[in-house]
């Protein structure tokens, strides 16, 4: 209880975010496949430079929210989408919004490292390539710059232009966050980084978000409470689709307000 | 028993005993058309028999034995063969292979063992390849150089005729150099400033100076021919000078100008080592010359050529097509019926028999497309047709179409197998959905889109039956490619192994001649395909070694 001054150093509540100190704010979120509606009316605000962890059972619609952010649901068909999403005040619902290049401010990794099939550095420099840069010197920057961030720098600086499948899978996933990062995102949103990861590897992850929210929003989706408990500032829970509690991590862990929450928590069920 | 069967060791034997078969068969053809293919090459023995016909009458055949088949004693009697009451129930008859057409009523010829009272096989029995009628086989009596008879011992003889044969053979290759080359570029221009004439004439700008530059252009190149023309007549004249005196099966001297022949060589005579180079420059006479004879003489080039050569750019014409018209099915059509449908219908144009396709195309790409190609832009020349008749390209065409379904299946399978978070993963990074499939999906299907043009390449070069409408033709005066600008003639004609298997088997007045060679080109076609499909499978497994990541 002592701690939670040092997290939330000026005890900010949540719903009262100061705009300059917002990443995100969600409003009245519904989205549907088809008929059946996945989420209902979640309205929240993320802060910026902090780790907000959204946490649930499988099937509450936490990866969905979360792809709703950089409106990676608009690859599924039948997908509907209504309430806004502010990034910086602008909803990138709007229709005047580019997608591609919301998705080059909101970068996204996901559950399993997915790295294409080229060097590792042009894996790192492939978002820079995308938007056109293609001097040597700029890129070779970018990238070790990229890998030293995302703390892989030292494991692969005399194998920059082998294959990235020969990587192990926490390399893969670190190489997979060094490529987001290296497009010089705003917010980054994980989707179960460490699911596909063994324990040490877990670790190096997690080691390497709290390095990371000093220079981005991260957003990040576990099933692991102890995970979420280590990493995040904020927690939000999510049941069937709603948002039923969003506070400080501490808070959230030690006195949860809703009941459905400490059931969650104490692992009545989930 | 029963366990036996539950065990499910019936089950493997007859799926193995499957594989089994389909083996066999394959092989089994492969090495019936190569064993009889390839063996035409091998230099067999000649051999002299004295024959004993029924009459008394003796004569003698030299020639090689073609081929060897039982028949019944019965047959021959009700044939009306006599003389044979005491001989054995089946018995041997042999078909000789005569040559020397042009002294003999049939070149080949089918004996009876019982007819045949001697065989020898003399060592300097020499076979000539000749550049008309077939082989020849007798004995060599002596050289003529301008008439008169050359005085040298007769061991010295097939030294002094190879080495005047080399000289007749250099002269008669430059002879053709001239004709295809120099001779060959001056009708092509001639022909081109023609061209150049109508068409200025139907513009309507043929002015007096003009005509009178083009005339003098066409007078120098005239004068060109001239000259050239006297250096031809007088290789011709030079070839001419020495000749072989040779002595066939009847006894009679016979007198040949080297200039007919091509090579010469003593098969009874030679060693394993000489037989097997002599076997191996045949075959690669085979490939590498043009044939004689209405092809039943001769090699095969320009035909490889044009199959080559037409299945590439066939190739070169379905692969982008087949590949976007996949990527608009897989990646941007909506996901509906009227998309399955076209699928269905894609699939379903693979079911078309091939001559429908070649009479699509001569209807359409033909006489439609080529004429108004003709129409348009080369006005000068018509009424003889330019792109308006069969040729290399509609041929190619024809055949894009042909195989296209198979290409579009293969690369949307391609399509369908690559993960969906790798695409995530681009867009992720604030690629559109183009960029992705150029950077990221395009790459990774190529090893399926490679399969697809594997396919579509081993359809495409078996395929004959619509070329016969929209290009093939017997013999092709020249290949699609030569050194006259624009060097690429797509709208010439051209010659298919194919083809050339059922022209030689099929249309050929000598049907014997044609029957080794007709099992040679199904090898040659054979390999052809297969070392195209290789070529395509090694580009298609470093593709795979590239994008690995499929495999997991």
């Amino acid at each position: 209880m002592i701690d939670l001054s040092n997290l939330n150093p000026k005890g900010e509540d949540l719903a009262s975010l100061s705009a300059d100190n917002t990443a995100l704010e969600i409003k009245n979120l519904n989205l549907y496949y088809g008929d059946k509606q996945a989420l209902y009316n979640v309205s929240m605000k993320i802060p910026k430079g902090k780790v907000t962890a959204f946490i649930g059972p499988s099937g509450c619609g936490k990866s969905t929210l979360l792809r709703c952010i950089n409106r990676m649901n608009d690859l599924v068909d039948l997908c509907k989408v209504d309430g806004n999403i502010e990034l910086q005040g602008i909803n990138i619902y709007d229709k005047s919004v580019d997608v591609a290049s919301l998705r080059r401010r909101i970068g996204m990794v996901f559950q399993r490292p997915n790295p294409f099939p080229k060097s590792i550095y042009e894996n790192v420099v492939y978002g820079l390539r995308l938007q056109g840069i293609n001097d040597r010197r700029t890129l070779d920057e970018a990238c070790e710059s990229s890998l030293r961030g995302a703390a892989l720098w030292n494991e692969v600086k005399d194998r920059l232009h082998d294959n990235a499948f020969g990587l192990s899978g926490g390399q893969q996933q670190r190489l997979v966050i060094a490529r987001a990062i290296a497009i010089g995102p705003e917010v980054l949103l994980l989707d179960e980084p460490t699911s596909a990861l063994d324990p040490i590897s877990t670790l190096t992850i997690e080691e390497l978000i709290t390095e990371l929210k000093q220079k981005f929003t991260v957003v990040i989706v576990t099933h692991n409470m102890q995970q979420a408990a280590r990493v995040s500032d904020q927690t939000a829970f999510m049941y069937m689709g709603k948002l039923i509690e969003y506070s400080d991590t501490n808070t959230l862990f030690t006195t949860p307000k809703q009941k459905q929450t400490e059931d969650y928590i104490t692992g009545r069920y989930g | 028993m029963g366990k036996w069967f539950k065990s499910g060791t019936p089950w493997i034997w007859m799926t193995g005993g499957a594989v089994s078969l389909s083996l066999i068969a394959v092989l089994g053809l492969f090495i019936l058309i190569g064993w009889r293919g390839l063996s035409f090459f091998w230099p067999a023995t000649v051999y002299e028999f004295s024959m004993q016909v029924e009459d008394g009458h003796q004569s003698t055949l030299i020639g090689e034995i073609y081929d060897t088949e039982h028949v019944l004693k019965e047959q021959l009697i009700s044939a009306g063969i006599k003389g044979l009451e005491n001989k054995p129930d089946s018995l041997d008859r042999f078909l000789i292979k005569i040559g020397n057409r042009e002294y003999v009523d049939l070149d080949f010829q089918w004996i009876l063992e019982t007819s045949i009272k001697s065989t020898t096989v003399a060592d300097n029995i020499v076979v000539f390849e000749r550049t008309k009628n077939g082989n020849f086989y007798g004995y060599i009596d002596g050289i003529k150089v301008n008439g008169q008879a050359l005085d040298i011992k007769p061991n010295g003889l097939v030294r002094e005729l190879s080495e005047r044969l080399e000289r007749a053979l250099a002269l008669r290759s430059k002879e053709d150099d001239l004709l295809s080359g120099e001779i060959g570029r001056i009708n092509y221009e001639l022909e081109r400033i023609r061209l150049q004439e109508r068409k200025l004439q139907l513009d309507g700008k043929l002015t007096d100076k003009k005509q009178l530059e083009l005339k003098g252009q066409s007078e120098q190149l005239q004068n060109e021919y001239l000259a050239l023309e006297t250096e031809l007549f007088d290789y011709r004249e030079q070839a001419k000078r020495d000749s072989v005196v040779v002595k066939d099966m009847t006894g009679r001297l016979v007198t040949m100008p080297l200039s007919y022949i091509l090579d010469f060589y003593q098969p009874n005579n030679m060693t394993l080592t000489q037989k097997i180079g002599h076997w191996f420059h045949q075959v690669y006479k085979f490939v590498s010359s043009d044939p004689r004879e209405a092809n039943t003489e001769g090699g095969v080039f320009p035909a490889i050529f044009g199959t080559v050569f037409m299945v590439m750019l066939m190739a070169v014409i379905v692969t982008p097509f087949g590949v976007i018209a996949a990527i608009y099915l897989h990646e941007y059509a909506a996901k509906n019926s009227i998309t399955k449908f076209i699928r269905i219908a894609v699939i379903n144009l693979a079911g078309v028999p091939s001559i429908v396709y070649g009479v699509f195309g001569l209807g359409f790409f033909v006489y439609i497309l080529g004429g108004s190609i003709d129409q348009l832009f080369y006005p000068e020349a018509l009424p003889a047709p330019t792109f308006g008749s069969p040729g290399v390209l509609w041929s190619a065409l024809t055949l894009a179409i042909l195989t296209l379904p198979v290409v579009i299946v293969s690369t949307e399978e391609g399509l369908s197998r690559i993960p969906s978070t790798l695409r995530e993963g681009s867009l992720a990074l604030g690629a559109t959905k183009s960029e992705t499939l150029w950077r990221i999906v395009i790459p990774m299907a190529s090893p399926a889109i490679m399969t697809g043009l594997i396919l579509a390449v081993a359809r495409a070069a078996g395929e004959v039956a619509p070329l016969m409408l929209v290009g093939v033709v017997k013999m092709a005066p020249t290949l699609p490619l030569d050194g006259n600008f624009p060097y690429l003639h797509l709208d010439r004609k051209f010659m298919h192994l194919g083809f050339h298997i059922y022209d030689v088997g099929f249309q050929s007045p000598n049907v014997e001649a044609a029957r080794p060679l007709v099992y040679a080109t199904s090898f040659l076609l054979v390999t052809v395909i297969i070392g195209l499909n290789l070529a395509a499978i090694s580009i298609r497994n470093n593709l795979r070694e590239k994008y690995r990541s499929l495999e997991h």
